[in-house]
């Protein structure tokens, strides 16, 4: 059953896979984390195909922020930030390759082996999805959500403290 | 009224709207008023030779100008000019502002690494660093409007204000709303990323001919989408007495567009360290303060 949907999942899908690749292939630090981005979006898409709105919007607004912000700590912290120096990204090749076909395998098993019960076939309204997801992460799983944002809202604090400077050495 | 036409008032009135923008703009640059002015730099950009720069990255030299175009595009086209009058209703519409508006930043940033110049890549972080400033304020407000209306649809936003407008129901979600725009549009108080003077042209530096002319008139669309967004969000969007729907939202976006070029013809610029300072430790907790205010008052 060929549908546009499928077409579509599947041109995304390869996309997020090529531009995942191209991070690794790249040598400047801004030209991999805006790969990194392509990837993300295209994720994004496969939500928007799969009609989950609200997610696809989501994943393409966070993702935006996230590896523009990621891309200027790496361009701080890396030694060679523009590319120049014919920097190689990829390393310990040999156990790499063999990861990567473990785990595509495992993956695949998992995806194939799995009962999966019986697919939706039909979606309900973007609108409705969006009260539907309110009224889950206020009620059944609002103690996990709470949980995690004051956990991240903690480790955000604790690292700034972290990192600021003592500036006491007037004193002493 | 036909749907063709309706459509077509609206292409029309949303042209000259970019058109009026660019004689207002021209006004906030020099204080005259010259009508043929967008013309005759429109031409002069358009006919201009492309000189590129030295080692440009090929890839994002060639994506920056079109990924920020096409996001404006893709804003406007979920934005409603009047009840029957939108082109995409997205369930989602009022987080698809922020998302899609996220990306002209990362098109300047593309474009500031691109060219291969120190000013256009200080540009490109200054835009990155704004943007850290007014995202949250800008989420946490939106926040409040879909908490009034229930619904994330542009449409319900706008018929929830009905019987109060968003700008008198919520005015401290207005101001960072209001504020957040002009950042988005990087217009005179927080034109960072293309400061003049500074940066001589910032992102914009090295570039010629048609990238610039398809910058210029981004930015000028980029205008007059957020002054739609001030208007839906809070300014009743096309209610008003007699005149039809889609006139009082024009009417209203000029309004807005106008206000925001009066306020850079006449403020200094702002620093970005003062920007992420007013954001991060006055605009987030008004923000939060705006969305515990409405909950307050929906609930009584």
């Amino acid at each position: 059953m060929i549908s546009v949907q499928l077409i579509l999942l599947i041109i995304f899908g390869l996309a997020a896979i090529w531009f995942g690749w191209r991070v690794f292939m790249t040598s400047s630090m801004v030209r991999s984390a805006f790969s990194l981005l392509g990837s993300m979006v295209a994720i994004g898409i496969l939500f928007l195909v799969m009609e989950a709105e609200f997610l696809g919007v989501l994943q393409i607004m966070m993702m935006g922020t996230e590896m523009s912000i990621m891309a200027i700590f790496m361009m701080m912290f890396m030694m060679d930030p523009g590319g120049l120096g014919n920097m190689d990204m990829s390393h310990q090749k040999n156990i790499s390759i063999v990861a990567g076909i473990v785990v595509t395998a495992f993956v695949a098993g998992v995806a194939f082996t799995t009962d999966w019960g019986i697919f939706a076939d039909q979606v309900q309204e973007p609108h409705e999805q969006n009260r539907l997801l309110g009224m889950e992460i206020l009620k059944r799983s609002m103690m996990i959500f709470e949980t995690a944002g004051v956990t991240i809202l903690t480790g955000m604090i604790a690292s700034i403290a972290v990192a600021i400077s003592i500036k006491n050495d007037a004193k002493k | 009224m036909t749907p063709l036409l309706n459509g077509l008032m609206i292409t029309l009135l949303f042209l000259s709207g970019v058109y009026l923008v660019a004689v207002l703009e021209r006004w906030s640059l020099t204080g005259h008023v010259i009508w043929g002015g967008p013309i005759r730099s429109f031409l002069l950009l358009f006919a201009r030779e492309e000189i590129k720069t030295r080692k440009h990255d090929k890839v994002f030299f060639e994506t920056a100008p079109i990924l920020f175009i096409g996001v404006i595009l893709l804003t406007i086209s979920i934005l409603p000019f009047g009840r029957d009058s939108v082109i995409i209703n997205l369930g989602t519409g009022a987080l698809f502002i922020n998302a899609a508006l996220v990306y002209v930043m990362v098109a300047l940033m593309m474009i500031g690494w691109a060219t291969n110049g120190v000013y256009a890549m200080v540009g490109g972080w200054r835009a990155l660093a704004q943007l850290i400033a007014y995202s949250m304020p800008v989420v946490m407000v939106l926040t409040a409007t879909v908490m009034r209306a229930e619904s994330m649809f542009l449409i319900d936003i706008v018929e929830s204000q009905q019987s109060l407008w968003n700008i008198l129901f919520q005015p401290v979600g207005f101001i960072l709303f209001y504020i957040s725009a002009l950042a988005i549009t990087f217009l005179p108080p927080f034109d960072l990323p293309v400061a003049k003077g500074e940066l001589a042209g910032g992102v914009w530096a090295d570039l010629t001919g048609a990238r610039k002319l398809l910058f210029r008139l981004g930015r000028l669309t980029l205008v007059l989408t957020l002054s739609v967004a001030v208007v839906v969000l809070y300014l009743g969007g096309w209610m008003g007495p007699w005149l039809p729907e889609f006139v009082w939202t024009f009417l209203k976006t000029l309004v807005v567009a106008a206000s925001f070029f009066a306020i850079g013809r006449f403020m200094p610029r702002i620093r970005h360290d003062h920007l992420l300072e007013f954001n991060w430790k006055y605009g987030v907790p008004l923000a939060l303060y705006n969305i515990f205010q409405v909950g307050v008052v929906l609930l009584l």
